[in-house]
């Protein structure tokens, strides 16, 4: 490790040592620059992917909305073992995720934690969702909707959903329920160029509400 | 001599084949690998990375001559636009009329009849 590099990390583990318990998104914000993250991900919106070449380019997910969609416990705990959220390497059809992300030691996690929590998007309406495991929202992920068909899912039939989207398996301990809703509703914010259709138009908001709901059920595996 | 006249050719065969190509042209090679292949298959032999042995419904080979002259170009157009029920097929085939602009569609049709290497249904 370059000594630059071990300074700052240390100064902001001391930080961390003196203040526990305090959130402390400074220091988090230099850990993730002094780590390299941002070799592979954006903390600043709004979106700028604007065609398709410019999403391949990309390296890792934008986290600039990181803290309208992810729930904190999930980030401080997956930082510190990053097992693949992505059954496929990023941006890639015919590799598989090596599940090699970089890892955090308990303590770095959480700071960098509190700086990504501080990441939000205001179009995530807090209280919009509530998770539920209505018979509608089953019949729109399993049955109108090919959502199955590229999102893992917890199953107990042989199906268990398709790999080139990212696992949902667990989707309810991940994300906010209020940020799937708002992902569905506002594609163009969060992702101008993807790979999952745009349901908007296609899904009324009641049933977008329904999915929502139910995607947000989803638990890890045992 | 030589030399500067072939380049000066060469920049003018730049500049008209710059003029012939539309500033908005679309790959659509990539539109394709990007939002289909999740499924068909990079080959379009509908063997994409979602394709496991438990996948409800095969989703079509576009290499299969036989099975896509069954459909005609408006057929095509109409699933890609409205998912696969509006064909009465399976809604594991995704509507992307929201998604793609309708140059994409149009462009996806004809490389969809390149990698069939057939003509489809007339009318
Ligand atoms: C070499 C590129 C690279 C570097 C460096 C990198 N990441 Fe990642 N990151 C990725 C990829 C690729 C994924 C998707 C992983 C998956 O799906 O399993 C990811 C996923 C994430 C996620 C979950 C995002 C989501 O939408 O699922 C977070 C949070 C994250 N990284 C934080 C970090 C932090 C903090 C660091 C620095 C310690 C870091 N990353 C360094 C490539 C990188
Ligand atoms: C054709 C494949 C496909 C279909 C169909 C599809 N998705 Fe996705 N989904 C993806 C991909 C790929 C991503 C990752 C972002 C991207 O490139 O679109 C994604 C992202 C997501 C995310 C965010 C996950 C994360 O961790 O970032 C959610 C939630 C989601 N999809 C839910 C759904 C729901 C609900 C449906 C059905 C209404 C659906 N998806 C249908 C491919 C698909
Ligand atoms: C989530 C997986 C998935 C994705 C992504 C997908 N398809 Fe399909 N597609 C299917 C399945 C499954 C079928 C077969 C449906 C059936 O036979 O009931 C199908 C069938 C078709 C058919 C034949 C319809 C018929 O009437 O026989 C065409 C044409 C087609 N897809 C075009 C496309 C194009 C173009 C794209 C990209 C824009 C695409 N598909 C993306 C799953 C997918």
């Amino acid at each position: 490790m370059r000594p630059i590099l071990a300074i700052v990390i240390s100064a902001a583990a001391a930080l961390g040592l003196t203040e526990p318990g305090h959130a402390d998104p400074a220091a988090g914000k230099a850990i993730f620059e002094a780590k390299g993250c941002n070799a592979c991900h954006y903390t600043q919106g709004p979106a700028r992917e604007k065609t398709i070449a410019d999403q391949l380019a990309k390296k890792g997910p934008e986290l600039w909305y990181a803290g309208s969609k992810f729930q904190k416990a999930w980030l401080a705990k997956w930082l510190t073992e990053p097992k693949p959220i992505r059954p496929l390497a990023f941006n890639s059809l015919t590799e598989e995720n090596k599940g090699d992300h970089p890892k955090l030691s308990a303590e770095e996690a959480a700071k960098v934690t509190d700086f990504l929590m501080t990441l939000t998007s205001d179009v995530v309406k807090p209280g919009s969702v509530k998770p539920k495991k209505s018979a509608k929202g089953r019949l729109i992920f399993v049955k109108k909707m090919p959502c199955s068909g590229c999102h893992a899912f917890p199953s107990r039939k042989k199906f268990k959903g398709g790999r080139s989207g990212p696992s949902l398996v667990g989707a309810g301990e991940r994300l906010n329920p209020d940020w799937i809703l708002a992902y569905l509703q506002n594609p163009k914010v969060f992702k101008p160029v993807k790979m999952m259709p745009v349901f908007v138009g296609i899904l009324s908001p009641k049933d977008m509400k329904q999915v929502a709901g139910y995607v947000a059920t989803f638990k890890a595996k045992k | 001599m030589h030399l500067n006249r072939a380049i000066a050719a060469l920049a003018g065969l730049l500049a008209a084949l710059a003029l012939a190509v539309p500033a908005h042209a679309i790959d659509i090679e990539q539109v394709y690998k990007f939002y289909c292949a999740q499924c068909h298959g990079l080959t379009g032999k509908g063997d994409g990375p979602n394709v496991g042995a438990d996948f409800p419904v095969s989703p079509r080979n576009f290499t299969n001559a036989a099975e896509m002259n069954k459909l005609s170009d408006a057929d095509i157009k109409n699933v890609i636009l409205d998912g696969g029920p509006a064909a009465s097929k399976s809604p594991m085939m995704p509507p992307w009329g929201k998604t793609l602009t309708a140059e994409e569609v149009d462009g996806l049709v004809k490389h969809l009849r390149k990698l069939c290497k057939c003509k489809g249904k007339q009318g």
